[in-house]
């Protein structure tokens, strides 16, 4: 198995504040990983430091194989694009959506770079088969869309790249149960090729079953290490920090 | 002094808060000597306030015992001495320099009240200079049409100055931040294109002449420099008073905490900014118009130049030099554009280039004009060192960039990285040999280097230290982890059970040689 | 008086076609890089000289002039960028700094110009040609025409290039939202550039366009500024729709005003327009418009 990711003693925040207390994550090629954690102990936090967008951040980060973290203290977000073109799709909590552009130009968007952007059209098929609701909205403006609807723009526009690496931060905040299931089950289906999946998720029985392993976040630290816990030992931290 | 003795006596944990604490309570013996020994001594106070001219910390030598007094803040001795320089520099120059000088102090004025709408109301007005215009147009108006004598002109300044100040006032109720700036250039703009080609305002003569002035008749020239002088320079002392009293006062502090981008949460908790906002920006305008009315019988007139967006660029490059929202910020920043402006004359447009440059330099360069540097500077060599620190010790015991500046006690940054020091010397000492030895003959005696090892783990802090639990004695033993804190009983590392203490000392041992290793 | 309506229809489209061009591009600039770009003007002037020394030294030949305007003004444009967006976008106080910046790049620009070639106006050759047309009861100057056929025929090439080009979407994508741009690939730095190119050679083609009627002086960026800045607000800064209906409005202002009551009256009923789009609607036309919001 080769590794996608590889996070070394990452510690991150934004301000004077602290959030990630050197973490150490390894993911491999083909993994679905889930990363369980309540609010406000690092699970955005993580995926944003990965692609750089946190205050300031030290530590190594190396996505297959080319380091793309460090030590630095402001400028954040200014090297997220080129760490986007390397691989990585973020598809991120609230969606960060263009509010007033189509449906079509979102997913467009999502092929930006240089060789998808040739293939848009068939990855967009793709995508369309994976949501088949957006279908009928391809040229609406997204601020017209349902919060439903418009999880499955942002997560579609984060397919439609040719990325190794795919972060989905809680996927299932804000929406009816039966939608966020149906949005977890399709992500867990998806055909990875070489790449991996990282899903932040607060609700355990999201994700249980469905992904090859579940690391807990608490306070800032992963807990659960290399090997995968035992769903029953992580449903026993979760409720203890609860 | 209750308070005081509460705050005093209540023991509070953490580094900081003790340090505190320790100077308070320097500070409370010091007051209650002097209240029971020592002379009585005269307090200055501002009136109607409680504020004292000099903040002085009085604390005592650790290791001396003598009293110390130190001033906390000595800005206003800055100010008085500049103020006092300014004032009595120009009488020894030329009549050019105290002409200058006159232009400075008016322009400082100017800028001062220019600060307060910029700073503490929070209003993008370039339309300053605008206001000034309409009052020295109005009252130059007034004065040759009607006679208005210059006090007269003074006074009613202010009154074209508010009408001025509601008329710009509206949009701002409805416009919020650039909106409201790009209005005003225009508003500044529409203003000169009317001065220019209204007849009634001179268009034919380029300005509005004749206006009476302040100086009286039969003085010398020289007279007449000094007197026009200085009555800029009170000028500009109320400009001064002005700001103290609008910022220092109730509608600076409801302003201050409404601050841009949390006005919503000022106003659910009541406060008023809109209102208050509007209100600083009327009482500058009004101040302003006065300002007009007095370059109005200053120089006897007005000119359509006061409303170019040349001059305005003047204005911003002062307020922008100095720093914005400071009254020294603005004071420094005149002085500077208006020497190079007035000082350089025969240099020609190039002057402007230079004025220009610098406001560039310094928008781009500081972010806080001349006046904020220092703190600059400082922020910058401490996100450096932090930067550096964290970059040296990428995996060790050291510190985070940003936790760095958290920790205000210094030596526990020291302590960490004498921590890593060590740690780093200690590793290579770990061998199968030293473990060996150590399983052999758990309490003693040892060889050196097992002693370094073990003396090391002896002094680890207590937080997370490891144990050993005597379940049944000379049968189960356990390694237990510390909890550090009082009450909190130490946990059960793992579920093994030795039949020895010396098993279970060797354990211990293990760990900690592996926190070791892995740390 | 008699109100001639083919004249004012004329002179509405004229001054409509520049202006658009003009906030146009203070638009997207602000929606795009929230830079307030208060050397638009400077842009606008340096592209006359631009033109003006191509006609000078290279051939009067109108195409030269009008390629030449436009890739002074993108020039222009670019190092506009380069001294006030790039080294302070992600510093603090941004928009201030960056607003102070460009009026301290205007100053700096207009001495320059000051300097290097005097105060006094130049003319620019037409580039269209002499002839004249007759539209109802109002005479057309090729002039007018051709700055009013080529600048709406450039408009509908940026809109059209906005749509459907990778580039435009780029734009698109990051006047709406950098965070979500940044997060599919999108580089702010080179996009940046790309902008001030773009809204750069479109206040160039305005300057040539412009001075078929004006003259080119180290002063003519200011009152374009304005007039660019008045259309970009009441239009709603950020829309480009909503900068074209204000255009169109604040030409039809202007024409009438003039023919009315005086010239010296445009920019106070301007004003007044303006104050009372914004008091009615914040966001100026577009909020009328767009039906969808943030």
């Amino acid at each position: 198995m080769k590794e996608v990711l590889q996070v070394q003693g990452l510690s991150a925040g934004y301000g004077p504040l602290t959030v990630l207390h050197r973490i150490n994550l390894t993911v491999y090629s083909g993994e679905r990983v889930g990363l369980i954690g309540l609010n406000g102990h690092g699970k955005s936090t993580l995926l944003r430091a990965i692609a750089g967008l946190t205050d300031w951040q030290s530590g190594s980060i190396q996505l297959k194989g080319r380091e793309i973290g460090g030590t630095r203290s402001q400028s954040a977000g200014r090297n997220t694009h080129r760490i986007v073109r390397m691989g990585l799709s973020l598809m991120p909590q609230g969606d960060a959506l263009f509010y007033g552009l189509t449906v079509v130009d979102h997913l467009n968007s999502g092929a930006f770079t240089r060789s998808t952007w040739r293939e848009r059209a068939a990855r967009r098929e793709r995508v369309l088969e994976i949501f088949p609701p957006l279908r009928k909205l391809l040229a609406a403006p997204v601020g017209k869309l349902s919060g439903g609807e418009r999880r499955m723009v942002s997560l579609g526009r984060g397919l439609m790249a040719d990325a190794s690496l795919y972060l989905i931060d809680e996927p299932s905040l804000g929406l009816a149960p039966s939608i966020s299931k149906s949005l977890i089950a399709v992500l867990c289906q998806i055909d990875l090729k070489e790449g991996a999946m990282l899903i932040a998720e607060q609700n355990l029985s999201m994700l249980e079953g469905k992904v090859s392993r579940l690391l807990g976040i608490h306070a800032g630290v992963l807990k659960g290490g290399a090997d995968a816990l035992s769903a029953a030992s992580l449903n026993g931290f979760a409720s203890a920090a609860r | 002094m209750e308070a005081f003795r509460v705050s005093g006596a209540s023991p509070a944990v953490g580094d900081g808060a003790i340090a505190t604490n320790i100077s308070a309570a320097a500070d409370l013996t010091a007051a209650d000597t002097r209240g029971a020994w020592a002379r009585p001594r005269l307090r200055v106070r501002y009136p109607f306030t409680r504020r004292t001219p000099l903040l002085i910390r009085v604390a005592y030598d650790p290791r001396s015992l003598a009293t110390r007094r130190t001033i906390v803040d000595k800005r206003p001795l800055y100010w008085v001495a500049g103020l006092i320089l300014l004032a009595i520099v120009p009488l020894l120059g030329s009549n050019a320099l105290l002409s200058s000088s006159t232009v400075f102090a008016m322009y400082a004025a100017i800028n001062i009240v220019w600060i307060l709408v910029v700073g503490t109301a929070g209003i993008w007005s370039l339309a300053t200079l605008a206001i000034v215009g309409v009052g020295a147009y109005g009252s130059a108006y007034l004065s040759i049409t009607y006679g208005l004598p210059w006090w007269g002109m003074i006074a009613i300044g202010p009154v074209f100055g508010l009408i001025c100040g509601i008329i710009i006032a509206i949009p701002a109720i409805r416009l919020e931040g650039w909106y409201y700036a790009l209005l005003t250039v225009g508003l500044a703009e529409l203003c000169r294109v009317y001065a220019v080609q209204s007849q009634a305002l001179g268009s034919s003569e380029g300005g509005l002449y004749g206006a009476a002035t302040f100086i009286p008749n039969g003085v010398s020239q020289r007279t007449g420099l000094v007197i026009s002088f200085f009555a800029a320079f009170v000028l500009m002392l109320a400009a001064l008073a002005l700001y103290r009293v609008v910022n220092g006062q109730r509608l600076g502090r409801l302003l201050r905490a409404a601050p841009e981008k949390q006005e919503a949460f000022a106003e659910a908790l009541g406060v008023n900014y809109r209102a208050a906002r509007i209100r600083v920006f009327l009482i500058s305008s009004a101040a302003l118009g006065l300002i007009g009315g007095f370059y109005a019988t200053y120089f006897t007139g007005a000119s359509p130049s006061l409303f170019s967006m040349d001059n305005m660029m003047l204005l911003l490059a002062m307020i922008t030099i100095g720093g914005i929202g400071t009254t020294g910020g603005a004071v420094v920043g005149t002085l500077i554009v208006v020497l190079l402006d007035q000082v350089f004359v025969e240099l020609g447009p190039l002057r402007l280039i230079i004025v220009a440059a610098i406001m560039l330099a310094s928008v781009l360069f500081t972010r806080g004009g001349l006046f904020g540097v220092a703190t600059q500077f400082s922020t910058w060599r401490s996100r450096r060192k932090s930067e550096r620190r964290a970059q040296r010790s990428e995996r060790g015991g050291e510190v985070m960039p940003d936790e760095a500046t958290e920790i205000r006690d210094k030596q526990t940054i020291y302590v960490r990285r004498f921590d890593e020091t060590v740690r780093k010397h200690l590793r290579p000492l770990v061998t199968d040999e030293v473990i060996a030895e150590h399983k052999r003959n758990p309490s003693g005696p040892h060889s050196d280097t097992l002693e370094r090892l073990l003396n090391y783990f002896r002094r680890a802090a207590i937080t997370d230290k490891y144990g050993i639990l005597a379940v049944k004695s000379f049968a189960e033993y356990r390694v237990i982890a510390l909890s550090g804190r009082r009450g909190v009983p130490p946990r059960v590392v793992d579920d093994k059970v030795y039949a020895t203490p010396d098993e279970a000392q060797h354990a211990v041992f293990l760990r900690r040689v592996q926190d070791l290793m892995q740390s | 008086m008699q109100i001639d309506p083919y004249y004012v229809i004329v002179t509405a489209a004229m001054l409509a076609s520049i202006y658009g061009l003009l906030a146009i591009g203070i638009s997207i600039i602000w929606s795009s890089l929230g830079l307030i770009n208060m050397a638009h003007g400077l842009i606008f002037a340096l592209a006359g000289y631009g033109a003006w020394a191509a006609a000078q030294y290279l051939s009067a030949y109108g195409p030269v002039v009008l390629v030449a305007g436009i890739i002074a003004g993108a020039l222009v444009g670019m190092l506009i960028g380069v001294l006030a967006f790039l080294p302070l976008y992600d510093k603090p106080n941004y928009v201030l700094r960056s607003l102070i910046a460009t009026l301290a790049i205007s100053l700096l620009g207009q001495q320059f110009m000051l300097t290097a070639f005097g105060p006094r106006s130049r003319p620019l050759p037409p580039v269209f040609g002499r002839a004249s047309f007759h539209f109802g009861t109002a005479v057309v100057s090729a002039g007018q025409l051709g700055a009013i056929v080529t600048s709406w025929l450039v408009l509908a090439l940026i809109a059209a290039w906005a749509r459907h080009s990778r580039r435009g979407l780029e734009i698109r994508a990051m006047m709406r939202n950098p965070e979500g741009a940044a997060l599919v690939g999108i580089g702010l730095r080179s996009t940046a550039m790309a902008v001030m190119a773009v809204t750069g050679g479109l206040a160039g083609l305005a300057a040539v366009l412009l001075s078929q009627t004006y003259f080119v002086s180290p002063f003519s960026g200011l009152t374009p500024l304005l007039k660019g800045m008045i259309v970009a607000l009441a239009g709603g800064l950020g829309s480009i729709p909503g900068a074209i209906i204000a255009a169109v409005l604040v030409g039809l202002i202007e024409a009438l005003t003039a023919v009315s009551i005086g010239g010296q009256f445009v920019l106070i009923t301007q004003f007044l327009f303006i104050i009372i789009v914004l008091l009615i609607r914040p966001r100026g036309i577009a909020g009328i418009i767009e039906t969808v919001r943030e």
